[in-house]
């Protein structure tokens, strides 16, 4: 197919949609039709991947082509490492020089490879030695989604609340600060961003009604130079003088506590851990809040500010500058903390700067990522808990049905908790201009139950149970348009989607199965070119490197778990629908697809000799 | 009066008569008188020197009992016991409904499993909850696998009805015990 | 007791005879107006009213029973002349509100018809019982003869018999229509939102506000504006139950899964005792709740201070008191808003000392009650969800400062 003249026609029909007929013809020539990420944000490939986004715009492309739709069916295993762990490898590798870094769930280890020896031994070994009652307070495994590097320091989050520096050479200790506190069900699972020498954390443990935060550390020594709660008085927040809201519905002063039954907001969540973007131009970093607590809606009358939504904060002094709830008010567990990825795109003849966030509820949003204004946000998956979102407002629409009521069995929710598409993040190609979105097609019967607070133990008050949405399948990897606001191609799976994907020059899309395959799609028509089966099922997110031999290499942690998996990983009882939150019903038979793992595997072409 | 008339009405008589048997099963609130219940009267394994010690008398007061029964079900959704393990199917806590016993199947091992806690996870709920209902919610946590008398099992589930109620779950016949032990497959 | 209230009540207003003596128990653990329904548990001998009690304790080997059991009957029917029952904190034929009035009317509207019609229908019983019976021989021939006067006369009457319990029962329904139509149309001017959810057996009240942080919750007592409508919304958590404060309106089930309800409005400031009117379990007898019609400035007064979070413990002892309550069991199902205790088993304690009652109206609000319901919750209210917590006389002196200290 030709592209250009896919993109010049996706051009004319986004405006044909988005201008009224007066429009000047111009307008056409004027706006390029196509996205393009935040240039400031992601500097060209050098060949590395220092980080679990590839880049601070969080495109998860890399421009390395080696391994293109001609040559992918020659791909085969360059090398392997077992980290030693079975549990949910929701980790990236990263790769930085001549190394590579993996992160295993709890007990964290992290592990330095040698890429410059054959089959890449091991270089050294950092072992944090997290609490192991961390594990009682971890909601859906005890994973880790990755370290951070810069200036020659790994940084990394251990289960128990701790973040650690590692000499990136030697593997020794060179800090390490105790953040969160588990007997309040606090845990870090989220991969952290160092953002001038600063670096970014947040906590987890929104099921166990803890309070949310970000906090940065300083990278050098480790000390809190600021931390921003989610909830509670603005002052804690980091609200003053600098925020700027688009709507009013965000406008007031300590809506933190206002928006909340007394004291509530004291266990209300709103964690932060998902992914943080930022923007050097701008000098904003975004990052998403999770869900209040507890899961039972009508326990926390209000808009329960600060959680499920987007923050855009001043990364020196962590100042807000704006915010947009997602989902005021939130009814189904639909944290806000998914990837937001930056691109500058052209909106009603215009060119943009905005971030893009495919939902948990089940929307493409885009916002404006100087402003937080909502500019467009459009279904990618089924959805009947809401109708749209109104761009005046920024409102979402529920459908009252469909709203959890205690004492009631409230049937055929979609999407289901864990959303349309859970934390596992999308990647943006430059040269097809789609994101390709890993998801999934479920839905849910919910009861509210009173939820009792008792720390150190969970605070959700529902009752789930999941279930392949229409269609049948419950997974499924969609190609979207940001300009065009559409479904480019889908891809339908048979079990949820929990890995990341990966996209590259080479117009190929990598992602993994549950099942264990690992995959390779043209980029532009989804047509799938290259399928690889791994030890277990794939919930990591693949990465691409130069290795040390100038070669393109692609590398994945296989070994099933998270949420999604937790019917393995737990040996749970599908008899029980509601197990692990409902997810199991809905993945009953993966017990008989596949087992635990913790394989690293790298992919490259077969070496010319 | 014919004589077949007579003997099924001297029947009936006899079936009221035998309902006066029957007794109310008791609702003993406080429950069971307490006892010595530390560690040291809890067996971690399942080899003795010399003859085996009886099981704890409290079994059968607690087991067998409808009320303690209903009561630790309620108990098990209050103390938040079912959010990590579910309707015993598990969650970030084993399942309940199966085979497998991490840290013991009696009575005993999994009040000392409640009020110890264990170290991968499971949180001690010493002082926390009064022992009375630790042997309430123990006995409904093997009702759960079809460990206790039909008859007094619960009957029905209030909730989603996620799974058959008790009364209606086939025993699990406890397989390859390991009280206090390593790991076993897939557990912590 | 009652001195505990900022507001005045019915029961210092001095009436004469002591309206409110069931509250005021001071010395004995148990009010009075338990002691019909606590022995039961027990198996004790019934307790009855005065002279009753004699005859009874003699029936067992006397063979006068029907007598003293009418006499017992008729104690109770006295009963219902006392004064205590018609100004009653718990009486529906003491009226505080329009409904109420309105249901009071239509009782003794029914009570009027009904007891004249009694009255006529025993009267002509008892003509027929003593006139002596006329033999008359009848005539050979057919035994119904409709020409005859007697015949024709017998028709009418009963004809007019007939017409006229029809028009009794067609007005009293109309009347009752009326009533309730009158009932229903108040619920349009509800100011005042209050959920109440019935649990197994206490009652959990939430005071709603369209602000959410002006929201807040309390147990067993419901405080209300005089002459303000309030919209009352009934939930049940477990089983079916049923609000009932008779000087204010009638009953309303509370049934789990679905959500009733009702409008109440006091007329007149007092305090006023509800009581679950469905049974519910062991211990539905004991499942009250103290309803206080207080001025409105007063009453705003009041809500501001329940929206403040619990007091900080001030002196040493109440300190420890609230280390103990945070590490023993009382934190599994309590609330109080401003410590780590979040749960909501039972009843949110964060202001429990300004409370007139504790255990849903069992007893009065009392230091030494509370120190008997935290030592031995099950003698006072045996199978309630409150365990026998086994704290330490120490730790319980501890706990006891600092819960009478969440004013």
């Amino acid at each position: 197919m030709d592209v250009t003249r896919v993109r010049r026609t996706g051009a004319v029909f986004a405006l044909a949609l988005a201008l009224p007929a007066a429009a000047p013809a111009h307008a056409q020539d004027a706006a390029p039709a196509k996205a393009v990420p935040a240039a400031s944000a992601s500097p060209p490939d050098d060949g590395e991947w220092a980080m679990p986004a590839k880049n601070y715009a969080s495109t998860r492309y890399s421009e390395l082509d080696e391994i293109n739709t001609g040559t992918v069916r020659d791909l085969q295993v360059a090398f392997t490492f077992s980290t030693g762990v079975d549990r949910g490898q929701e980790a990236a590798p990263l790769v930085v020089g001549n190394t590579m870094y993996i992160v295993t769930p709890y007990p964290n280890r992290l592990f330095a490879l040698d890429l410059t020896q054959p089959g890449a031994p091991l270089k050294w070994t950092f072992d944090p030695k997290p609490a192991a009652s961390a594990q009682g307070v971890a909601c859906c495994d005890y994973v880790n989604r990755g370290v951070a590097f810069a200036d020659g320091r790994v940084f990394m989050n251990t289960l128990d609340g701790q973040t650690i520096a590692v000499e990136a050479g030697t593997g020794r200790e060179v800090w390490r600060t105790k953040l969160g506190d588990i007997n309040k069900g606090e845990t870090i699972t989220m991969a952290p961003l160092v953002v001038k020498g600063k670096v970014l954390v947040g906590n987890s443990g929104g099921e166990f009604g803890v309070r949310g935060w970000l906090t940065a550390l300083d990278a050098g020594t480790g000390k809190i130079v600021w931390k921003a709660y989610n909830t509670g008085p603005d002052s804690d927040v980091l609200i003053g003088a600098d925020y700027k809201p688009f709507y009013d519905k965000e406008k007031g002063k300590d809506l933190g506590v206002t928006t909340w039954p007394p004291n509530a907001w004291e266990i209300g969540g709103g964690t932060v851990w998902g992914w943080i973007s930022y923007d050097p131009e701008l000098d904003l970093i975004y990052h998403g809040t999770a869900n209040p607590g507890p899961w039972n809606p009508e326990q926390r009358p209000g808009d329960n500010k600060w959680t499920g939504g987007i923050f855009a904060r001043n990364p020196d002094s962590g100042q807000a500058r704006w915010f947009y709830q997602v989902v005021p008010h939130d009814l189904y567990d639909h944290d806000a903390i998914n990837e937001l990825i930056l691109l500058d795109l052209p909106v009603n003849g215009t060119m943009r700067k905005t971030v893009v966030r495919p939902e948990r509820n089940g929307y493409v949003y885009v916002l404006d990522r100087a402003t937080g204004e909502v500019l467009s946000a459009d279904p990618y998956a089924n959805i009947n808990s809401s109708t749209g979102v109104d761009l005046k407002t920024g409102e979402l629409a529920m459908v009252e049905a469909k709203a959890p009521k205690m004492g009631k069995v409230v049937r055929d929710i979609c999407p289901t908790a864990p959303g349309s598409k859970d934390w596992n993040p999308s990647s943006f190609s430059p040269r097809t201009g789609l994101l390709y979105i890993p998801h999934m097609n479920l839905c849910m019967d919910w009861q509210s139950a009173e939820a009792n607070y008792i720390a150190g133990t969970p605070y959700i008050g529902a009752e789930v149970r999941m279930f392949a949405g229409p269609g049948g399948h419950r997974g499924e990897l969609s190609a979207w348009d940001p300009v065009k606001r559409a479904k480019a191609w889908s891809v339908k799976e048979d079990f949820p989607l929990w890995s990341g994907t990966l996209s590259t020059a080479g117009d190929l899309v990598f992602y993994g199965t549950m099942e264990g395959w690992f995959k390779a799609l043209d980029a532009r028509t989804g047509e799938e070119l290259w399928r690889f089966k791994t030890g277990s099922g794939i919930i990591g997110q693949p990465i691409a490197y130069r290795g040390p031999d100038g070669r393109e290499y692609v590398a994945v942690l296989s070994g099933v778990g998270g949420w999604a998996g937790a019917v393995v990983v737990g040996n749970l009882d599908p008899r029980d629908a509601t197990a692990a939150k409902g997810f199991v019903n809905a993945v009953a038979d993966l017990k008989d697809k596949t087992t635990k793992g913790g394989t690293l595997y790298v992919f490259a072409l077969p070496s010319k000799r | 009066m014919s004589s077949p008339c007579r003997r099924s009405a001297s029947l009936a008589v006899l079936a009221v008569l035998a309902l006066a048997a029957c007794d109310r099963e008791e609702r003993e609130p406080r429950g069971a008188p307490v006892g010595e219940s530390g560690p040291g009267a809890i067996a971690q394994g399942t080899l003795y020197a010399g003859e085996p010690s009886p099981p704890d008398p409290r079994r059968q007061e607690y087991e067998g009992n409808a009320y303690h029964l209903a009561q630790g079900k309620q108990l098990y959704v209050w103390f938040n016991c079912g959010t990590c393990h579910a309707n015993g199917g598990g969650d970030i806590g084993p399942p309940l409904m199966d085979d497998s016993w991490i840290y013991g199947d009696s009575l005993e091992n999994i009040f000392a499993t409640i009020v110890q806690g264990r170290p991968n996870g499971m949180p001690s709920f010493r002082n926390k909850i009064p022992e009375t209902q630790i042997w309430e919610i123990a006995a409904y946590v093997r009702s759960m696998s079809g460990q206790t008398p039909t008859a007094a099992s619960p009957g029905r589930n209030d909730s989603l009805n996620a799974k058959p109620a008790e009364q209606r779950t086939p025993k699990a016949e406890p397989k390859q015990s390991t009280p206090g032990g390593p790991q076993v497959e897939g557990r912590q | 007791m009652t001195a505990r209230l900022p507001i005045p009540s019915p029961c210092s207003a001095g009436r004469g005879r002591d309206p409110c003596g069931a509250w005021e128990g001071e010395g004995s653990v148990i009010p009075r107006n338990l002691a019909l329904t606590l022995p039961r548990l027990r198996r004790g001998p019934l307790p009855l009213p005065p002279g009753a009690g004699e005859g009874v304790a003699r029936s067992a080997s006397s063979r006068q029973w029907p007598w003293h059991r009418a006499a017992l009957v008729l104690c109770l029917f006295a009963l219902t002349a006392c004064e205590r029952v018609q100004h009653g904190i718990q009486s529906a034929l003491d009226p505080v509100g329009q409904q109420a009035g309105r249901i009071a009317g239509l009782w003794w509207l029914f009570l009027a018809v009904l007891a004249a019609v009694y009255a006529v229908v025993l009267v002509l019983l008892l003509v027929a019982a003593i006139r002596p019976r006329r033999r008359r021989r009848l005539p050979p021939g057919p035994a119904f003869r409709p020409e005859e006067p007697i015949e024709r006369r017998l028709t009418r009457g009963l004809t007019a018999w007939a017409v006229g319990t029809a028009a009794i029962v067609l007005t009293l329904t109309g009347f009752s229509y009326a009533v309730d139509r009158d009932i229903l149309a108040l619920g349009h001017r509800a100011e005042l939102t209050i959920e109440v959810t019935a649990k197994q057996w206490w009652w959990q009240v939430r005071y709603d506000d369209p602000v959410p942080n002006r929201s807040f919750e309390t147990a067993n007592e419901i405080r209300l504006p005089v002459g303000v409508p309030v919209r009352v919304v009934l939930k049940a958590q477990d089983v079916i139950h049923s609000f009932w404060v008779p000087n204010l309106h009638g009953k309303t089930d509370l049934i789990p899964g679905r959500v009733n309800e009702t409008v109440i409005v006091a007329d007149r400031e007092g305090r006023y005792r509800g009581q679950c009117a469905e049974f519910c379990g062991f211990q539905h007898a004991n499942m009250a709740l103290d309803v206080v019609a207080m001025p409105r400035d007063q009453f705003e007064a009041w809500r501001e201070s329940q929206l403040a979070p619990a007091v900080a413990p001030s002196d040493e002892r109440s300190r420890e008191g609230q280390r103990v309550f945070l590490t023993s069991a009382c934190v599994m199902c309590h609330t109080v808003r401003g410590t780590t205790a979040a749960s909501r088993v039972g009843p949110d304690l964060t202001h429990v000392a300004a409370r007139p009652s504790i255990a849903a109206g069992t007893l009065p609000y009392s230091k030494g009650n509370l120190a008997g319901w935290i030592a031995d919750p099950q003698r006072i209210k045996p199978g309630s969800q409150m365990p026998v917590v086994g704290l330490s006389a120490d730790q319980l002196q501890s706990v006891l400062a600092y819960l009478d200290g969440l004013k």
